[in-house]
């Protein structure tokens, strides 16, 4: 007895030394920010700093749900398919005769959401398939249905539709920010305070466990999936707004850049482990090296070859960390 | 008199139907399955399209599919060993480049072919050493080398560009993948022979060899062939050195099929090349599975493609459904290996 309250004293001494992995994260962040700041004078025009957030906006609302998904032991990489099917429909319903109300036109774009986040939550509770191979599955089926709606082709956006949820300010804060906050504020208590978030938890720790303790499984994992694609769908009308077009290619590779972010923040793919606010952490500094590397003079290939290295290298070292505590 | 009649008629289709379902759900094998799947498709698509059946058509099938054949045959090894690599696509890219680029240097046809090879062996290493040394997952680390390969491509694709589109003209390079036996009649394609040789020969290694054995022994259970005294991470190692050398074999093929070499070669090719092996039987989970199942549902893959081609002459469906098709197959796939795990589970409960 003795002995494992000098272990559990010993492990909150060492804790004292080391800061939490969080804190090191957005430690990181402000000196990235100061470095890019110190090389490119452009770094903080309001034109950049803006466009900085808009990005991160949208990558950070569907990371945030990405969040849920993979602290449950999951993964959802059909992401950037239902983005680009989101703005695709969008633009399609637009262009159709007698095309209905913006209102209408948005809730149609969630209700896509909901049906691909539905429809992988109920394909791989029901089946018990393999999350990965099932959403990479769904990812086809949502890019090709944008290559069947708009024949390949981008559909423009001619009128100022959905542009209010891209470019739109409330208060000089760009809309897509105010989205990226609310939805963080959201999960944050989702994760920290109520039911939900402890029974996610719970499931991704030890899915038998959960099932032994009563823990309705399938309807946790179903509703994570649900938030996930209405999550990629708001993300969708965001980008649409943005660009004022509707393309099948919109958001290629974008899940992983949003996985990415999540396993920086320090979730685990094996679940169980992580928070919002480290994913938050990891999207803000992504956000910032990729738009710094743009404006120190790095292409978008060099960028795409930085995200293959950088994401190589966070799950190594955390892999690292995690064996060198045992 | 009637009565027994009809209960002995009964029990005929009881029994019929136990002997189908011990054929098509319990069987270890899919292929019996595949192949019905396959004479199916191609009735179907033969009755409803008038030019499917010639022999034009045969042959583009029969040219199409090596690609994904043999790329399949490397994913086979990971996926046995319980890994996946979603690499693939991106290392046939990077190949399809670097020949390009190493064409127009002027090296000839041979030293071409190492350089792929090369590119396979550091592909495939990387994810191995990552994988097995480091400990990472194999989906997140092939995920970024996906994105690492692909950028590359991208990358050394910037200054091709200026070179004619990446145009290949050495004849001897492009003879790898263009000479057809016998010389007059020009029936098979050496591509034909290179997936024949290469399905035999790997099929006997994973059936009768040392490493073949050990490679399922590792898929099944790593514990136990740890226990065994297995290598398990050296096996792991070999299957995705495996994969990437295939990848990228299968690079140099396209290039020289198509005398082209751009950096978005095999876009997304991972995603046919896992639905293909995964609908052949090899389940996800690892150490089952073999080669046979995975060259018919190649197979019925390129016959799909092909069928759907025909599809939109004939009926109009958009060839643009491919995707959402390619999808939903793996979907399918992936449903009946759970479903048939699920039915053998239940009956060895059932019969303890």
């Amino acid at each position: 007895m003795a002995k494992t309250a000098e272990t559990v004293a010993e492990q909150r001494g060492g804790k004292k030394f080391r800061l939490s992995s969080t804190a090191i994260l957005f430690l990181f962040f402000v000196v990235m920010v100061a470095a890019f700041a110190a090389l490119s004078r452009d770094f903080y025009s309001i034109y950049n700093v803006t466009s900085m957030l808009t990005n991160i906006a949208f990558s950070g609302i569907v990371a945030g749900t990405l969040t849920l998904v993979m602290i449950m032991g999951g993964l959802d990489i059909s992401i950037g398919g239902n983005i680009a099917l989101t703005s695709c429909l969008v633009a399609y319903i637009y262009n159709m005769e007698n095309a209905p109300a913006t209102g209408i036109i948005i809730l149609i774009a969630i209700a896509l959401g909901a049906t691909i986040g539905g429809f992988n939550g109920f394909v791989i509770t029901r089946l018990d398939l393999n999350p990965i191979i099932t959403t990479l599955g769904t990812m086809a089926i949502t890019r090709g249905m944008g290559y069947v709606l708009t024949k390949s082709r981008s559909i423009l956006i001619l009128e100022d539709v959905v542009g209010f949820i891209g470019r739109g300010t409330i208060a000089k804060l760009p809309f897509p920010l105010i989205l990226f906050i609310v939805v963080y504020t959201v999960l944050t208590f989702i994760m920290g305070r109520s039911k939900f978030g402890r029974k996610i938890y719970c499931i991704g720790a030890n899915q038998e466990a959960a099932k032994l303790s009563g823990i309705n499984i399938r309807k946790v994992k179903f509703i994570t999936y649900l938030v996930s694609g209405i999550a990629a769908s708001i993300s969708g009308l965001i980008l649409t707004g943005q660009s004022a077009v509707g393309m099948p290619q919109h958001a290629t590779g974008s899940e992983l850049d949003v996985i990415t972010a999540v396993l920086l923040g320090g979730t685990s793919l094996a679940g169980g482990k992580g928070s919002v606010l480290g994913t938050l952490a990891g999207v803000l500094i992504l956000g910032v090296l990729y738009n710094g590397f743009t404006m120190i003079g790095f292409r978008y290939v060099h960028i795409r070859v930085f995200q293959g290295v950088i994401l190589i290298l966070v799950v190594s070292l955390y892999e690292v960390r995690e064996k060198k505590k045992y | 008199m009637a009565d027994t009649t009809i209960s002995t008629e009964k029990e005929a289709r009881v029994s019929f139907r136990e002997k189908l379902a011990e054929v098509f759900v319990y069987g270890k094998s899919m292929v019996p399955a595949l192949a019905v799947l396959l004479i199916i498709l191609v009735a179907l698509f033969g009755t409803s399209t008038p030019n499917f059946l010639a022999y034009t058509n045969f042959k583009a099938i029969i040219s199409n599919i090596p690609i994904i054949a043999i790329m399949s045959v490397g994913m086979t090894f990971v996926i046995l060993i319980g890994g996946l690599d979603i690499s693939v696509g991106s290392v046939l890219g990077f190949t399809a480049v670097n020949v390009a680029l190493f064409h127009h240097m002027g090296f000839p046809a041979w030293a071409i072919g190492l350089v792929c090879l090369g590119i396979g062996i550091i592909f495939g290493s990387f994810n191995g050493i990552i994988i097995t040394r480091v400990g990472v997952n194999p989906v997140i680390t092939t995920l970024g080398t996906m994105a690492l390969a692909r950028g590359m491509a991208s990358w050394f694709a910037l200054d091709i560009e200026s070179l004619k589109l990446g145009r290949i003209f050495d004849q001897q390079f492009l003879l790898i993948a263009r000479r057809y036996f016998p010389k007059e009649a020009q029936l098979i394609p050496i591509t034909l022979i290179y997936v024949i040789v290469l399905y035999i020969g790997m099929s006997l290694v994973l059936k009768y060899t040392r490493y073949g054995r050990r490679v399922y022994a590792v898929g099944s259970n790593e514990y136990a062939a740890r226990l065994a005294g297995i290598n398990v991470s050296r096996i792991k190692f070999s299957a995705y050195v495996m994969s990437g050398i295939m990848a990228s074999l299968a690079g140099m093929i396209l290039v020289s099929q198509l005398s082209l070499g751009r950096d978005d070669a095999g876009l997304g090719s991972e995603l046919e090349v896992i639905t293909a092996v995964v609908l052949g039987g090899v389940s996800l989970a690892g150490g089952k599975g073999n080669l046979l199942g995975v060259i018919i549902s190649v197979l019925i893959l390129g016959v799909i493609r092909n069928g759907m081609v025909h599809l939109q002459e004939t009926i109009g469906i958009s060839y643009y459904w491919r995707e959402v098709v390619k999808g939903a197959i793996l979907i399918l796939a992936i449903s009946i290996d759970a479903a048939r795990l699920m039915a053998v589970k239940k009956r060895q409960v059932v019969r303890q």
